[in-house]
């Protein structure tokens, strides 16, 4: 059977005046349902824009130059914008990173909440309250009844988050992509929204693809992880052997730049050294290797592809992957 | 769900409270803000009830005419009498009428026609914008007393006609605006959230869009009153305001008595100080509004 969700080769390029920001560089993977999937990179890798690109809702300069987005085989990419437009929130539908900003500032939390129901499961005003309530009562707002006609600036970040967990899975979507759902959030917060969304995810049998530079936010939530680099996946693992026996340099960087409680307390942090090569040009070789101790004279001329490693589910983009 | 619950507690102190209201309590405290409301609020009071307060007719003469050196103030006509023996200040409470009349028309045509130009050009970009916006641009180019004095001209003379004129000079300051503030609007996070929700277009502007754009126009229609009432009696002023011999406009006052300023002061100073303190009252409700709307000045 087809997984529900295949992106293949999909590349994103951003256009400006002097230049071609090239964001995303043809990555490829498949979610089937009930899964998550975790997507780990630095800032500016292209995680967001991926997701962005999925759901059709680049801005206005960013282009998908190649690659399909199958979801129950259709080309997302394909459809037109009336179409694709019932597919967001409806089918996937997406968590941002800041839930301070997210929220419409002059609309009560309850309209915001009961837009998608009604649009999208035709509810009237009464139905769609009451639903809205059970949403909000499910993702940890307390008193959510009396809370509908509450304007968002009257709720803290992790309740704001909340509501836009509540939002999001308000049509029960087969898809959630979480962008960053907790980066704008202190950790006590952000354990509680993980929990809320795990929890949803195991309830509904939601696939979850969660974006974040966070390992520690993976380590704890997701199946399966990619790292992206560049523009492109480096490794894609279990999470439990990705963390355990990471095999792409870089991979190993992110892991060793993490600080750990059971560390010997000599042990120092080691980042990697150097900063990501810009964007802009066609990147020849390995996009890692400038930053990278294994590089070999291979790694500078030919770009690795994804393949497998280990196991039949260990993939590493790498001429000379890390050895133990 | 420990610190959810003391969040809602901590919460439900405060007075539940809208981003309107809040606004509102900012306005309130502005005491500048205060003394504008209190002076248009007057006037609003004088138009309304011009005749129980006037004790003449705008048109009626109650004393000698005297071209040379009419009457001054006195304790029965308090702002004096002009060249035709006319009341002032029963002429200066009718002029409020027209004078607020002027504001309030032009600047709701202006802005109607300022918001669908600006909400177009905002939202669909492109070649919408490009036309509308550069002919907005044309428009500015031109001084809006010039225009206006153009229009009339085009137009002709009268209290409609000059209503129209005014508006349409004040219709690219509110489409530039609002555009502007669409297009800061457009690429927010909130927007982006309801595209990823499935929101189509129309509805994207009219429900999240506009509503949070609309605040610096609440602002600019206040102030562009306040320069209406300027063009307005700035046409008079030139001879191009309404046709009406008998009408009481207070820059039309204002012309007519030009010549007498020496002999008779009264037949402009009252008129001339009406027109300050109303575009000053409605100024400081401007900037009142301003600074409680304005996210950048908010504390």
């Amino acid at each position: 059977m087809a997984p529900l969700l295949s992106v293949r080769d999909l590349a994103v390029q951003f256009k400006t005046r002097k230049s071609t920001v090239r964001a995303v560089n043809g990555i490829s993977f498949a979610l089937e349902a009930g899964e998550t999937l975790g997507i780990v990179g630095e800032s500016g890798c292209g995680k967001s824009v991926t997701s962005l690109a999925m759901l059709g809702i680049l801005p206005k300069a960013g282009r998908v130059t190649q690659g399909e987005v199958l979801f129950e085989d259709v080309d997302l990419l394909k459809v037109p914008d009336s179409q694709l437009r019932q597919v967001r929130g409806n089918e996937i539908a997406m968590i941002f990173q800041d839930p301070m900003t997210s929220l419409n500032p002059v609309l009560t939390v309850g309209r915001q909440v009961t837009e998608a129901l009604r649009k999208h499961m035709s509810m009237g005003k009464e139905e769609a309250n009451r639903e809205a309530v059970a949403l909000l009562d499910r993702v940890g707002i307390p008193a959510a009844k009396d809370r509908l006609g509450d304007y968002p600036h009257q709720f803290s970040g992790g309740m704001r988050q909340r509501v836009m967990i509540a939002m999001a899975i308000s049509c029960r979507p087969k898809i959630l992509i979480a962008d960053e759902p907790t980066t704008a959030l202190d950790v006590t917060i952000q354990a509680q929204i993980l929990e809320v969304l795990k929890q949803l995810v195991a309830e509904e049998n939601m696939a979850l693809i969660l974006i974040t530079h966070d390992l520690g936010v993976v380590a704890g939530t997701c199946g399966r992880t990619n790292v992206m680099y560049a523009g492109r996946f480096v490794e894609s693992a279990p999470t439990r052997k990705l963390f355990g026996k990471p095999r792409h340099p870089y991979t190993l960087g992110l892991l060793k730049s993490v600080p750990r409680l059971d560390a010997a307390r000599k042990e120092k942090l080691q980042p990697i050294g150097g900063t990501p090569l810009s964007m802009t040009r066609e990147i020849e070789g390995c996009a890692f290797a400038p930053r990278c101790i294994y590089a070999t004279e291979e790694s500078r001329t030919k770009t690795p592809e994804l393949r497998r490693i280990d196991s039949d589910d260990h993939f590493v983009a790498c001429w000379n992957p890390v050895q133990d | 769900m420990s610190v959810a619950e003391a969040e809602v507690q901590e919460l439900h102190l405060e007075q539940p409270s809208s981003l309107g209201r809040d606004a509102l309590d900012r306005f309130r405290h502005n005491k500048a803000a205060m003394v504008g409301v209190g002076v248009i609020l007057l006037f609003v009071l004088i138009a309304v009830f011009a005749p129980l307060i006037a004790p003449y007719g705008t048109g009626e003469q109650v004393g000698p005419l005297n071209n040379s050196n009419p009457e001054g103030p006195s304790s029965e006509h308090w702002m004096g009498l002009d060249e035709q023996g006319r009341d002032v200040f029963s002429r200066v409470v009718y002029g409020a009428r027209l004078s607020l009349l002027v504001g309030l028309v032009s600047v709701i045509f202006g802005l109607s026609f300022g918001f669908v130009i600006g909400s177009l050009a905002g939202y669909f970009g492109g070649w919408v914008e490009t036309i509308t916006m550069r002919t907005m641009d044309i428009m500015l180019a031109i001084p809006a007393l010039l225009l206006a004095i153009g229009l009339v001209t085009l137009l002709g003379r009268g209290l409609v006609q000059i209503m129209i004129a005014v508006g349409i000079t004040t219709i690219p300051i509110f489409a530039r605006l609002l555009r502007g503030s669409i297009l800061a609007q457009r690429e927010s996070d909130y927007v982006l959230a309801a595209r990823s929700l499935g929101v189509p277009g129309r509805r994207l502007l009219l429900v999240h869009i506009l509503p949070n754009a609309l605040a610096p126009l609440i602002v600019q229609a206040t102030l562009a009153m306040a320069v209406a009432i300027i063009d307005v009696a700035g046409l008079s002023f030139l001879g191009l305001g309404p046709a009406e011999p008998g009408l009481p406009e207070w820059g039309k006052m204002l012309a007519d008595n030009a010549s007498r300023l020496d002999q008779a002061t009264h037949l402009v100073i009252f008129p001339g100080a009406a027109i300050v303190i109303s575009v000053l009252g409605l100024n400081l409700i401007g900037d009142g509004l301003r600074e409680s709307i304005d996210p950048k000045l908010r504390s």
